[in-house]
C-alpha cells in the first residue's frame, strides 16, 4: 500500500474517533505508523502483547482503539487475542504487515507468512486485505466490526523488497 | 501477611476506585473479598494487568486505576514499567503481591528474590514504596493517598494454603460491568 494511502487511512480512521493507535513498529506500516507519530496519537509499546492489554484498557474505558504489528507480531499474540480479546469480546482492530507474503521475502519471515491466512482463520479472527483501491470499503468494514462489539484485522501485504 | 489479606486491606482503603487484578490467585482473592463492578478480573493472558490498568489510566484520567499485579505475572511483561513509566499516568497505582513464586501453579519459584523489582520499578521512573507487614501497608496507603503517581507499590506476602473459590462471572459480563462502571 502506497504512502499516501497509508497516511489516509490514519486521517479516516481518526476522522471516525479511534482514540489511540497502539502497537509495535513494522515497516510496512511505517507511513501509517509515522501519520500516528506526527500526530500524538500513539503508544510504542515493548512487544504485542502488550500493545493489546494497553487497547483493551481502553476499549474498557469506552473509547475505540486500533493495534498495529507485524505478523511475526501477531503469531506472538495468539494466546492474547484468544484469551483476553476474544474470551472477554473486546472490540478491536487490529492492523497487521504481512511479511512473507512474497514467497522470495526475508527468510525470518517465510514460514508464519505462507501460514498467515489459515492462522487468523484457524483463531476465527475475520479479516480483510488493505489495497490502494479497497481501504476505504474495508475500513468501514472494520468500524462496523467493533460497533458491533467483534474484533477484526486489517492485512497490509508487503509487496517490495529493500 | 498472605495475599488475602493484603488484598483486603487494600480493597477497603480505595473504596470504589477501579481494579485490574492479575490472573489466577489474585483476581480470585479480589472476587472473593471485595466484588464490585469495576473490577476487571483477568483468568487468562498472564502478564498483561499492568497495561490494562494503564490503557484505563490513561483515558480516564479523573479516577484513580490499582493495579493487582503477581511478581510471576510483572516478570512476563517487564516491558510494561517502561511504557508506564514513559507514559507517566498519574493516576495509576500498581500494587504487586511478590510471594518470589508462582503460588498459583503450585508454588514454583520465580526469580524477585535474587533481582530486586523494586529497583527496576524506580529506575522507570515510579514513586515506590514496600510494605512488608500489614500495619506498614495501612499507614503507606495513607501516605500514597495524596501522592500522584505512577506508583509502584510492592507488598510482599507468604504463600498460603487457604484458595479463594473461582471468579464465576462469565467473561463478557465482567467486561460489561467494568464498561458500565467506567
Amino acid at each position: 500500500m502506497n504512502e499516501k494511502n497509508q497516511r489516509a487511512v490514519f486521517k479516516y480512521f481518526k476522522k471516525k474517533k479511534i482514540s489511540k493507535f497502539v502497537g509495535v513498529p513494522d515497516s510496512t506500516l511505517k507511513h501509517f505508523i509515522d501519520e500516528c507519530i506526527n500526530n500524538k496519537d500513539v503508544i510504542i509499546a515493548t512487544r504485542e502483547e502488550e500493545a493489546i492489554g494497553i487497547a483493551t484498557g481502553i476499549t474498557l474505558s469506552n473509547k475505540s482503539s486500533l493495534v498495529f504489528m507485524q505478523n511475526a507480531g501477531f503469531a506472538n499474540s495468539i494466546s492474547t487475542i484468544t484469551s483476553l480479546v476474544q474470551l472477554y469480546q473486546i472490540p478491536l482492530i487490529f492492523l497487521i504487515g504481512w511479511r512473507g507474503y512474497l514467497s522470495d521475502d526475508a527468510p525470518e519471515h517465510l514460514k508464519i507468512g505462507k501460514i498467515q491466512p489459515e492462522l487468523l482463520k484457524i483463531i476465527g479472527l475475520k479479516s480483510k486485505v488493505l489495497t490502494d483501491t479497497n481501504w476505504k470499503t474495508n475500513c468501514d468494514w472494520a468500524l462496523k466490526q467493533i460497533k458491533e462489539k467483534k474484533s477484526c484485522a486489517l492485512i497490509i501485504r508487503r509487496m517490495f523488497h529493500d | 501477611m498472605i495475599r488475602k489479606e493484603a488484598v483486603k486491606i487494600i480493597s477497603e482503603k480505595i473504596g470504589e476506585n477501579p481494579i485490574v487484578s492479575a490472573n489466577g490467585f489474585t483476581s480470585r482473592d479480589v472476587f472473593e473479598v471485595n466484588d464490585k463492578e469495576s473490577n476487571f478480573y483477568m483468568i487468562g493472558s498472564m502478564g498483561l494487568a499492568s497495561s490494562i490498568g494503564l490503557g484505563i489510566a490513561i483515558t480516564k484520567p479523573k479516577k484513580r486505576i490499582f493495579v493487582f499485579d503477581g511478581d510471576g505475572n510483572i516478570l512476563m511483561n517487564l516491558g510494561s514499567l517502561v511504557t508506564i513509566g514513559s507514559t507517566k499516568p498519574k493516576n495509576l497505582v500498581h500494587v504487586v503481591f511478590d510471594n518470589n513464586s508462582h503460588e498459583s501453579t503450585g508454588s514454583q519459584p520465580t526469580n524477585s528474590s535474587n533481582v530486586s523489582l523494586e529497583k527496576i520499578a524506580k529506575e522507570a521512573h515510579y514513586k515506590v514504596f514496600v510494605a512488608e507487614s500489614q500495619s506498614n501497608l495501612i499507614t503507606i496507603l495513607k501516605k500514597i493517598k495524596k501522592e500522584s503517581g505512577p506508583i509502584f507499590l510492592l507488598v510482599k506476602i507468604s504463600n498460603s494454603k487457604e484458595r479463594s473459590k473461582r471468579v464465576s462471572w462469565k467473561p463478557k459480563t465482567i467486561r460489561d460491568r467494568v464498561m458500565k462502571s467506567l
